[in-house]
């Protein structure tokens, strides 16, 4: 079923593909991208009461599995299995700064949160706990719904894959 | 025994051992020279080259060549990081593959070539330098493509920018990237033109000068819609006329009319509203194959609903495209992500899985299973005749 952020992501996706041009549609992604850099990016429930650890009650599962409901619409090696977690690459691996998003529930408070699957880089696979959910799974000609993509185009260390996180970065509903 | 019957039985004896000897010296294997297999010049009808990705080790990319009839494995060529496929022009002698590399394996500047390979050594011949930008991404088959004269090959980039890196096959040279922002991938419509699917639903059209660069580049209006029921991208080309299957069984014939623009012809259901309901889909990675001379599309199908359009399938149904109507349902022996179906008059179907490193191997016109040739790298992907 989609939702009310999919339908808006999808008009304003819909509408900015008629409207602008690239280089100013790359100026604003830049500038954003900037903003970012300057102010880092922060938990969107930032604020509110913390919230507990992966696999407490408001989390459940386990994030070293692939039916953990965070991987709703993840394709890779989850990190959580490779010496990061579900949110933090592994050591001495990068941060891909570009990503695909999914929109994911979670049994344990209801919610639907939009998950942002950031690839870590500049090593080889880390070729553990190898996981491929396709929710809402779009293919490549719409890039920031697609899993097929290696996202560590984004990074400063190259396009070395070596495995993916979870991390929430906004609330659907 | 007597001494002199000892000497003598000893002697005997002795000359049987030289006789043994002296026979299994003449028996013995000749020496002999080293050397290096040649191929021939001309591929055989039921060959196949299996590209590995190598998702497990990704700088170490692969393809095997395979012979269906024999299950040899015959050659193999050794491609680099991120491997998606080679390109095996129709006029022979040559093959084109698309590689990235790392000075330092996974690190260290990266360099994108084209490399040449000839085709009866699978030597390299050459490389052509790219912008180090094609797109790594799980295997595709439009992520590579030449143009139906084989004069440009066509390479997708995605940096997250999206281009096509164009190279002149003939002069062997880079000449030089069409910009296609918010469109993917490459299909060609002639011997100067190809579209790019965009992510409003419509295609970018664009047609090449004799020199490799965009003489005009047009959007088609919106001919699908992405979010409601999504074409996949692994499309199959029948003469002129490029189908795609969407998420939900749909089939969308898109015509290349003259000039190299696209008309989309009316779409059509690969499944019974029946089997709909039973949740057959396609699914898979090179989910389509074709065969030209006999106008069938084969499919790999299996029951999952809505979001299985990765899934591998147990199944491969075949339809005839003039009819539209099924005839033949194939039932694989091990499950499949990516099937081809060889161009010749007894046809066979080739079937692997990233899920293991085996070919499997059918004749089509019985659906007969023949046989699996294992062992063919870490998840083998696309599948490409020679």
């Amino acid at each position: 079923m989609r939702n009310p952020v999919d339908g808006l992501m999808e008009r304003w996706a819909r509408d900015m593909a008629r409207r602008v041009s690239r280089r100013r549609f790359l100026g604003s992604v830049g500038a954003l991208l900037f903003g970012a850099a300057t102010l880092p990016l922060l938990p969107v429930a930032r604020g509110e009461t913390p919230r507990p650890a992966a696999g407490g009650a408001t989390d459940p599962g386990d994030p070293q599995t692939c039916e953990y409901w965070r991987h709703c619409a993840i394709d890779g090696f989850l990190c959580s299995c490779c010496g990061g977690s579900v949110q933090s690459c592994p050591p001495g691996t990068e941060a891909s700064a570009v990503t695909w998003v999914g929109t994911c529930h979670n049994p344990g408070d209801g919610h639907d949160y939009i998950v942002s699957y950031n690839d870590c880089c500049g090593k080889t696979e880390c070729g553990r706990c190898l996981c491929n959910r396709n929710e809402d799974d779009k293919p490549l000609y719409m890039p920031f719904k697609s899993n097929d993509y290696n996202w560590c185009v984004g990074s400063k260390v190259g396009i070395a894959y070596h495995c993916s996180t979870a991390r929430i970065v906004g609330v659907a509903k | 025994m007597s001494h002199v019957r000892r000497a003598a039985a000893g002697a005997l004896a002795a000359l049987a051992l030289a006789l043994a000897l002296a026979r299994a010296a003449a028996a013995q294997l000749p020496l002999e020279p080293g050397g290096v297999t040649q191929l021939p010049a001309q591929p055989g009808a039921h060959w196949v080259w299996v590209n590995d990705f190598s998702f497990f080790a990704l700088p170490d990319g692969k393809a095997f060549l395979v012979d269906g009839d024999s299950g040899k494995m015959l050659g193999l060529l050794s491609t680099g990081y991120s491997f998606d496929s080679l390109v095996v022009p129709r006029r022979g002698g040559v093959i084109y593959s698309p590689e990235t590399y790392f000075s330092r394996g996974t690190r260290g500047t990266r360099t994108d070539v084209v490399t040449i390979y000839d085709t009866v050594h699978l030597a390299a011949l050459g490389e052509v330098k790219i912008p180090p930008k094609r797109a790594s991404m799980m295997a595709m088959m439009a992520g590579q493509v030449l143009t139906d004269d084989e004069r440009f090959l066509l390479i997708y980039n995605y940096t997250p920018a999206q281009s096509v890196t164009v190279v002149d096959t003939r002069a062997r040279k880079f000449v030089g990237e069409i910009d296609t922002a918010g469109c993917a991938l490459v299909y060609p419509t002639g011997p100067r033109s190809f579209f790019s699917l965009c992510g409003d639903g419509s295609l970018l059209v664009v047609t090449l000068n004799e020199q490799g660069r965009a003489a005009s580049r047009t959007r088609t209006k919106e001919l699908f819609d992405g979010l409601k029921d999504p074409l996949t991208e692994k499309g199959v080309r029948a003469g002129d006329t490029w189908l795609f299957a969407s998420f939900e069984g749909a089939l969308h014939p898109l015509k290349i009319t003259r000039g190299g623009g696209i008309e989309a012809q009316p779409t059509w259901a690969l499944f019974s509203a029946a089997e709909l309901a039973q949740h057959w889909r396609t699914g898979g990675l090179q989910h389509l194959a074709l065969h030209a001379a006999s106008g069938r599309l084969y499919a790999i199908v299996h029951r999952g609903g809505p979001e299985t359009h990765k899934d591998p399938g147990a199944d491969v149904w075949v339809w005839d495209l003039a009819s539209r109507r099924k005839v033949q349902q194939i039932s694989a022996r091990n499950k499949v992500a990516s099937i081809q179906v060889t161009q010749d008059a007894k046809p066979l179907l080739f079937g692997c899985s990233f899920e293991s490193n085996r070919l499997d191997v059918y004749d089509v016109a019985s659906g007969r299973y023949l046989r699996s040739v294992e062992g063919l790298g870490i998840t083998p992907g696309l599948l490409v005749t020679p």
